[in-house]
């Protein structure tokens, strides 16, 4: 009887070393826990950002290479650097057919995922001489980067490049398009920065 | 080659004019037009997050009820469903407590990496809850688990000695796990998510070889029980030695049973020798229990069904 309280004894002080070891660990690990990093596109290392990076085809390995279905990576219109342009190079497919009323008749975005709306004081009797913002759709947006190559210079100011988006990406200790992406675009920075 | 890119490029370039050098900003714009903010989605709500980490003691907390507290082969097998569903299919198998093992090893040892809370919880959980009432984790919660679970369909009772040697093998991927976490820089190596043979069913997408593996896994698991949980799961080793720690777990107990063996052969796990459960190689899914005779003679008459405790206590 008296061996069977001895283990039992032992028993309970090797379960409470054991325990007190991991609540270390663990209040270790809360206390550093802000230092964490996230994956961000770095827009001045992107083919389809980049410039001086000749291309005619968009970089697509953000779309087929995340693990993300419709990849965590889209497009972003930085508002305050697009040009507003009638005809966006971004949103149209510049190199189609004019149609009637002397815009392009095909759209550059194969998921339709841009929206197109004239902003200020609209002019309704010469849409030439409007401001239009271009609208990203996130949820359609799949990061193909079509958009992205076109608006940078020249032909367009550079607004739209690819971003991750938090909300799809699971953060992957090695992110699966890092590994391929020949410009070792995607870098890891610390949350705080990555968010701002 | 270049010279075709810019003979394309120009041909593309002359009739598209840029009406603008710079972007136009509110003041140009007018009609009261202001700068919309540029898209930003943030991650998961920090609460979501915490409500899984609430989620997931609060299963495990329940599969511990089911398994020794009820016995039930039932309810496991529906919690475990439930798991799948929204561990594995709805958060996409991420984060789990197995590939954590990796970033808790890099967090504890390097200074300039940590973990989110979250993870560190994750991790914690189901091996303190083990180091109480065992491997609880494993039988309802682990949707890795739970999929090889469910497609048990015939189990052979694999030899012991056999048993014995390819459960060695956990230890070696815990090893091996620990030492590529320890690796400085590129050389690291998260080789637990990346041969996770399952992620890619619970996210839908995946590279082909990975769904291979997986398949093999499924098809491996009909006729011997969660190959992956046995033999190879690293966190499992973890749980098992926390587990012979445990002040209680699933017993297949003298005085109320018969010592028929029937539990034995059901067992899938080969976790049952000498009619007395093995704990730290049980994985908690009760079907002992479900093809006990006394369980359920006493089910059917629906008398005594209180009177299905341990003896332990």
């Amino acid at each position: 009887m008296s061996g069977l309280t001895r283990r039992a004894l032992l028993g309970t002080a090797v379960r409470g070393t054991v325990l007190a070891t991991m609540g270390g660990g663990a209040a270790f690990l809360v206390q550093k826990a802000h230092g964490q990093v996230v994956w961000q596109v770095d827009a001045a290392r992107c083919i389809n950002s980049r410039l001086g990076e000749a291309g005619v085809e968009a970089c697509n390995l953000c779309t087929t290479e995340c693990v993300v279905a419709l990849s965590a990576v889209r497009a972003v219109n930085e508002y305050s650097k697009c040009g507003r342009c009638n005809i966006c190079p971004a949103y149209f497919n510049i190199t189609s057919a004019v149609d009637d009323l002397g815009l392009p008749s095909e759209k550059l975005c194969p998921r339709d995922a841009i929206e197109r709306k004239p902003i200020g004081k609209v002019d309704p009797e010469d849409p030439a001489n409007n401001f239009y913002e271009y609208i990203i759709d996130e949820v359609k947006c799949d990061g193909c980067g079509k958009c992205a190559i076109k608006c940078k210079e020249p032909l367009g100011l550079g607004s739209i490049v690819l971003k991750v988006r938090y909300d799809k990406c699971v953060n992957c200790n090695r992110c699966a398009i890092s590994e391929k992406c020949p410009k070792d675009a995607l870098q890891q920075l610390p949350v705080g920065q990555a968010l701002r | 080659m270049t010279l075709a890119l810019v003979v394309v490029l120009l041909a593309q370039a002359i009739p598209y004019q840029r009406p603008v050098e710079t972007a136009p900003q509110e003041k140009t714009i007018g009609g009261g037009y202001k700068t919309p903010p540029v898209q930003k989605p943030l991650p998961r709500d920090y609460w979501l997050q915490m409500a899984d980490v609430a989620l997931l003691g609060a299963a495990t907390g329940l599969s511990v009820w089911l398994a020794i507290k009820r016995r039930s082969r039932k309810g496991l097998a529906w919690l475990s469903i439930g798991s799948l569903a929204y561990f594995g299919f709805y958060r996409e198998g991420c984060i789990c407590p197995i590939g954590s093992i990796q970033n808790v090893t890099v967090a504890l040892t390097n200074p300039a990496y940590s973990i989110p809370i979250v993870v560190t919880a994750v991790f914690f959980i189901p091996l303190v809850v083990a180091l109480f009432f065992g491997r609880a984790f494993c039988g309802g919660v682990c949707p890795i688990g739970a999929i090889q679970d469910l497609v048990v369909l015939k189990p052979i009772q694999t030899p012991r000695r056999l048993d014995r040697i390819l459960g060695l093998l956990k230890y070696v991927y815990l090893g091996l796990a620990i030492f590529f976490a320890l690796k400085p820089g590129m050389a690291r190596d998260f080789l637990i998510c990346r041969f996770d043979p399952f992620v890619g069913f619970f996210r839908r997408t995946g590279a082909p070889h990975m769904f291979m593996l997986g398949g093999a896994f499924l098809i491996t698991g009909m006729f011997v029980g969660r190959p992956y949980c046995r033999y190879l799961c690293p966190y499992g080793a973890l749980l098992g030695w926390c587990t012979r720690l445990a002040r209680r777990g699933v017993t297949v107990t003298p005085d109320k049973e018969l010592d028929c063996g029937l539990c034995a052969r059901a067992c899938p796990y080969g976790a049952i020798e000498k009619m007395r459960a093995v704990r730290k190689d049980c994985l908690y899914c009760a079907r002992c229990y479900g093809s006990c005779p006394v369980y359920r003679r006493r089910s059917v008459s629906g008398a005594g069904s209180l009177d299905v405790q341990g003896s332990d206590s």
